[in-house]
């Protein structure tokens, strides 16, 4: 190997050279700050709307300004003579107890598929891997049919939602496990010494550990049927009673309705945001970190 | 407390990589009994097998007469202190030494009074209601020592408790081993790759290598006879000078003829000698770095050498010796013996003149490597 050598450019007197780096790193901050301001303004200026859109009480239609000239809580009042409410509740109930199941199937798993080792382990996290590429939309007819035939449909739809969606829970363990696996071995084996059960080692010092992946799982797990439309659509086949929010507005969304509803459509987005807004607000600190927190050992 | 026997126990990773082969030993009740050895030799896999960790491939363990190669670690009533603590981050001091009461159920004040209890004992008492978090690594070791101690188990584990500490550290936390065993008064598998460590605890030692146990004896037995060159050199520090050279036979003295010297073997190793009935043949000649005596003046039973690095350890000095030959030799000299003016001339480049003493020589054989006396 021949060494070739470098020539090394004249360097500018230490003083200058800082003096340079301070006034670079001034100005390429204030620039990724201008970026970033102008970003969240083009982001923001579509809900400022319609929080503003449902507080108006004017009119109901769609109009061609933005701030409204009386200001009132006509619109949501107006939502508890709907099937909004219904809608609501639905939406609600399976939100929440997919993200309390499948939270506990996925932590489970991921801390079978962390911590043991089995026969067909490696095979199956593969064929997890591989199974999850295909679109879920994929098996949209069959479930259907097999939800229709054990009358899980129409307006029993929130128990055969709750179904579809926790079944293929186990699935989604890839962010936990990769956070289990930082966890060292001997807290498990000092554990178990100590006289603990493998459900005590999880839940006594595994889980309190993983606070934040916990977290993360069960914010996920709410998200999806909270916003899920195609498959809820599907399942209540137009039966008010069995719709989610989505499904239910998405019925407000036709030439007839949208004239008379324009407003109260809005005041129904801003209750279906609040929830998930303020879950993300209280608890995006451990959200990050969760994220992250399964490639970085912290 | 009870007994350990272990008989032919075999442990094979993946069906292909053997860790552990034919390990047989029987631990008494209350001793102290120390697997030594270098990385990867399977002590820490042999500690782990009796804990329950790790299943056993072949053979039988037994902890006080029943088997218990099926049990789960929870049901052998063991203690284990890891090498990295394995405190658990998020509970207190207190709560990491009440865990296994805790688990057990037992009622808050008797957890209270043992919790308490061990914690005087390990001098960790004002910092029970810390996190592990803000201990020193001494502190988190004595909590993790104390988290076995308070469940009154039948065995004691500990699989290298003392490398993450500083060598001060070790030093002081070796003597309270010690103590420590004194008040438990149970059987202690001590997990060590530090032959001092292995020397100062154990009632007997464990020496291991690649799966194997090369010999199990006291500290004496493992010093002063060592079945086999392995173990000759494992312990000892620094480690044992081992040449190939020729034993002679004449005229009923025995005499070796390393680097061109000739130096007879007298006292009780000649005798041993004489004893076996060994002619004049090739053997490894061991001699430890203690006894090697620094001599004046040239004579047939000198080794002529240079002087390559002066190591003063204060009560003596690590002499690294290089003969004619380029073979190094490490030699042992306590300061006391020597003035000051001899001290300073001992300094690389400078040439000396040693010898061996016949009467402290090992001898193996250069195929088997086995001991020649005993």
């Amino acid at each position: 190997m021949k060494k070739k050598k470098t020539q090394l450019p004249e360097l500018p007197p230490k003083a200058k050279q800082h003096m340079g780096m301070k006034a670079r790193n001034a100005i390429s901050n204030t620039l990724i700050h201008i970026l970033l301001i102008v970003i969240t303004i083009i982001w923001l200026v579509p809900f400022v709307c319609i929080i503003l859109q449902s507080f108006r009480c004017e009119s109901s239609y769609m109009v061609g300004y933005v701030i409204p000239k009386e200001w009132g809580f006509d619109n949501y009042i107006a939502l508890f003579d709907t099937d909004f409410p219904k809608w609501y509740i639905n939406t609600f109930i399976t939100a929440v107890i997919t993200a309390l199941l499948q939270t506990v199937i996925v932590l489970c798993m991921s801390y079978t598929l962390s911590r043991f080792r089995f026969k067909g382990r490696k095979l199956l996290m593969r064929f997890m891997l591989i199974l999850g590429m295909f679109p879920g939309m994929l098996t949209m007819i069959i479930l259907y049919r097999v939800l229709k035939d054990i009358g899980m449909t129409e307006a029993n739809a929130v128990p055969g939602l709750i179904l579809v969606y926790i079944a293929s829970s186990g699935m989604g363990y890839y962010v936990s496990k990769g956070f289990f696996d930082t966890i060292p071995k001997s807290l498990d084996e000092a554990a178990r010494i100590d006289g603990a059960t493998r459900l005590q080692i999880l839940t006594k010092v595994i889980l309190p550990l993983a606070k934040p992946i916990v977290i993360y799982t069960i914010l996920t797990a709410f998200m999806a049927p909270w916003g899920d439309f195609v498959f809820a659509r599907y399942v209540s086949m137009n039966v008010s009673s069995g719709m989610n929010v989505a499904v239910g507005l998405f019925s407000w969304l036709n030439k007839d309705m949208i004239d008379g509803r324009y407003t109260m459509f809005c005041a129904a987005g801003v209750l279906v945001a609040l929830p998930v807004a303020l879950l993300f607000i209280f608890l995006q600190k451990y959200y990050v970190e969760g994220v992250t927190g399964g490639a970085v050992k912290g | 407390m009870a007994s350990v026997k272990l008989t032919n126990v075999k442990k094979v990773y993946d069906k292909k990589v053997v860790a552990v082969s034919d390990f047989n030993l029987e631990i008494a009740d209350k001793e102290f009994v120390v697997f030594v050895g270098p990385s990867g030799c399977g002590k820490s896999t042999t500690l782990r097998m009796i804990a329950g960790l790790e299943e056993i491939t072949d053979g039988t363990i037994e902890i006080d007469g029943v088997i218990v190669n099926d049990l789960q670690p929870k049901d052998r009533n063991i203690a284990m202190v890891f090498q990295n603590y394995a405190l658990y981050p998020h509970m207190t001091v207190y709560d990491n030494i009440a865990f296994s009461l805790r688990i057990k159920k037992l009622p808050e004040d008797e957890i209270y009074n043992r919790v308490t209890h061990a914690a005087e004992v390990l001098g960790i008492s004002e910092y029970l209601l810390r996190k592990p978090r803000a201990l020193s690594g001494g502190q988190r070791q004595r909590v993790a020592i104390g988290r076995a101690m308070v469940r009154d188990s039948k065995v004691f584990l500990m699989d290298e408790p003392l490398s993450n500490l500083d060598a001060k550290l070790r030093n002081q936390m070796r003597a309270e081993i010690i103590l420590l065993r004194e008040q438990l008064d149970t059987t202690f598998v001590y997990v060590t790759h530090d032959q001092t460590e292995a020397m100062t605890l154990g009632d007997r030692i464990v020496i291991m290598k690649d799966g194997y146990v090369q010999q199990i004896g006291t500290p004496e037995e493992v010093f002063e006879r060592p079945e086999n060159l392995f173990v000759a050199e494992f312990i000892g520090a620094p480690k044992m000078n081992i040449m190939k050279t020729q034993l002679l036979y004449e005229n009923g003295k025995y005499y070796v003829t390393p680097f061109d010297s000739k130096i007879e073997v007298d006292g009780e190793t000649g005798e041993l000698l004489k004893e076996k009935g060994y002619g004049s043949r090739e053997v490894i000649l061991g001699v430890r770095p203690e006894h090697i005596v620094l001599s004046e003046n040239d004579a047939q039973n000198t080794i002529s050498g240079t002087v390559m690095v002066n190591e003063m350890m204060g009560s003596e000095l690590h002499l690294h010796i290089k003969t004619a030959d380029d073979t190094k030799i490490i030699a042992r000299t306590p300061t006391v013996n020597l003035c000051r003016e001899e001290r300073l001339q001992l300094k690389s480049g400078h040439p000396v003149h040693l010898t061996f003493p016949g009467k402290v020589m090992y001898f193996f054989d250069p195929e088997t490597e086995k001991n020649l006396i005993y």
